[in-house]
């Protein structure tokens, strides 16, 4: 290709949440074109998650997101004649000859474009801790009911229990009191009274706190217990709902309820994006906190850096140092968070299903050879290799073996299910025809 | 009044512009059957992450019922080749 049709290609940009927005946006000013792809209908991410045509809006989140958002779909609109936004479109993975895949779902299409530079800003996903029933029907992330939440404006029905740890726990049940079903109980794991130096960083937090102690009004307000040091210890069916064993601190109990919204922290969205060397023709660079976990505010920074690092591959170096200092400030907040609701690891029984997509239990991966490879325990034990690809038992494999599984590799793609149809319509370049 | 899908035979009105997974929710299904595999679907993280909601569209393919906007008149039920017993799904 010569450099001059290289320099007309766009740049890819996976994921429209905030890092992948900013990210498109910044490029976008810098004079670039842009293909942003996202697999919603509507842009935002899981932070700026917008309300369906018809659905009432029941949390509008706190001010300096809402600013934030704001801010940056105006700058999109500003240059929104150098980005092409394809919405319903699933990333589906690079294929062996290094074209980036995606799937039009609206239009039942694969297609794939030659890009000159790439950014994946595919967000988090969440981190869950096993218990004896936690693949039921009734469980679900604390994360995937915010997006109903936030997308239908309405709350599940019927009791509903949310543990686990972390800050997203508070959010949800606010969110939740607020659109007229507050649950009957958080139950946070973590003990942060016991690490009182990480907590009194936590205090200089200026909008998190302010954010934190919003939800935790909203949760007083609704006489919603929050409990430290407590959690789930199994779940079983009950007629028409859940019989959920819980320890509150030193006491165990069952609560009866629909539902149970489990949720503990947040991990990158790694799965199956393979990075190639960084002097690569095609730069790949990760920006969000499909990179880091470093939140929605820094997400935007983050996304900022990206698009930096992209110029700078372009030759067009544009100064990073002040973005890096603040992303440093959202990171050793991130730390503080996490040290103060650190937990130790606690080991699944027996029954407690590991992997999901296969269903295979702790005394499957017991049943293994203690040397057993990564392959083995992937071929063997079919535990890393189901549908969602280890996005969810990876972080259990890793904490019981004492280190991650490696990447498959090659990454398997397609990263989701495509149908035979749509992949028979493949089209490599969709300005070309 | 509103338009409505098909879960397995069982009709499922929907809001427009609301995902498959949050009118399933609603009508009080949660269980989404075992199709080919062992362990019975459900929606769980909302993101098309955990492939748990996975659903077969008659006539189309499999998707992810949290993230596909419901149609009037799609047929759905669970996927017959996924998980572990895939080989087994044609002769039940």
């Amino acid at each position: 290709m010569s450099e001059q049709a290289m320099s007309e290609l766009p740049i890819l940009v996976v994921g429209g949440g905030p890092a992948g927005v900013a990210a498109a946006v910044s490029l976008a000013e810098a004079g670039l074109r842009v293909l942003l792809v996202e697999q919603r209908e509507r842009l935002g991410g899981a932070i700026h998650r917008q309300p369906a045509p018809d659905a009432p809006q029941i949390w509008r989140g706190p001010a300096r997101h809402r600013r934030n958002w704001t801010q940056l779909t105006s700058r999109l609109e500003r240059v929104a004649a150098r980005i092409e936004l394809r919405t319903s479109s699933v990333f589906l993975g690079v294929d062996g000859a290094g074209r980036f895949l995606c799937e039009d779902r609206r239009a039942g299409q694969v297609f794939a474009r030659p890009v000159r530079a790439a950014i994946v800003a595919v967000g988090a996903v969440e981190r869950i801790r096993p218990f004896e029933g936690w693949e039921r029907p009734g469980v679900m992330s604390a994360g995937g009911a915010q997006v109903l939440l936030k997308e239908t404006g309405r709350p599940p029905e019927g009791p509903i229990v949310v543990a686990g740890s972390g800050p997203l726990l508070l959010a949800v049940a606010a969110q939740l009191a607020r659109a007229g079903n507050p649950p009957l109980a958080v139950l946070e794991r973590g003990k942060p009274w016991s690490r009182p130096k990480a907590l009194a960083s936590l205090m200089m937090a200026g909008p998190q706190l302010a954010e934190a102690a919003a939800y935790a009004t909203a949760l007083a307000l609704n006489r919603v217990p929050y409990r430290l040091d407590s959690e789930v210890l199994g779940v079983s069916e009950a007629g028409q709902g859940l019989a959920i064993r819980v320890r509150l601190g030193t006491v165990e109990r069952v609560l009866q309820a629909r539902q149970l919204l489990v949720h503990d922290g947040l991990e990158p969205n790694r799965v199956g994006i393979s990075l190639p060397a960084p002097e690569a023709d095609v730069p790949v660079v990760l920006a969000g906190d499909g990179r880091e976990i470093v939140g929605a505010d820094a997400a935007l920074l983050d996304g900022q850096r990206a698009a930096a690092a992209v110029l700078a591959r372009l030759g067009r170096a544009v100064p990073v140092a002040a973005l890096e200092a603040a992303l440093g400030k959202a990171r050793a907040f991130q730390r503080d968070l996490a040290d103060a609701l650190k937990s130790p690891p606690t080991l699944p029984s027996p029954e407690t299903m590991i992997c999901r997509c296969e269903g295979r239990r702790y005394a499957d991966f017991t049943a293994l050879p203690a040397e057993a490879s990564a392959r083995e325990i992937r071929l063997m034990g079919r535990f890393g290799l189901g549908a969602c690809q280890g996005r969810f038992c990876g972080p259990t494999l890793a904490e019981l073996r004492g280190e991650p599984l490696p990447p498959a590799s090659p990454p398997r793609w397609p990263l989701r299910p495509v149908s035979l149809a749509a992949l028979a319509s493949f089209s490599m370049d969709q300005t070309e025809t | 009044m509103n338009p409505c899908f098909y879960w397995i035979d069982r009709p499922v009105s929907f809001r427009p512009g609301e995902t498959i997974a949050a009118a399933l929710l609603r009508a009080g299904i949660a269980d989404l059957g075992a199709g080919g595999g062992i362990v019975p679907g459900r929606v769980f993280c909302g993101i098309g992450a955990c492939q748990a909601c996975v659903v077969a569209v008659l006539g189309e393919g499999a998707v992810e019922a949290c993230l596909t906007p419901a149609r009037p008149g799609m047929r759905l039920a669970p996927p017959p080749s996924l998980g572990p017993h895939h080989e087994r799904a044609g002769h039940e």
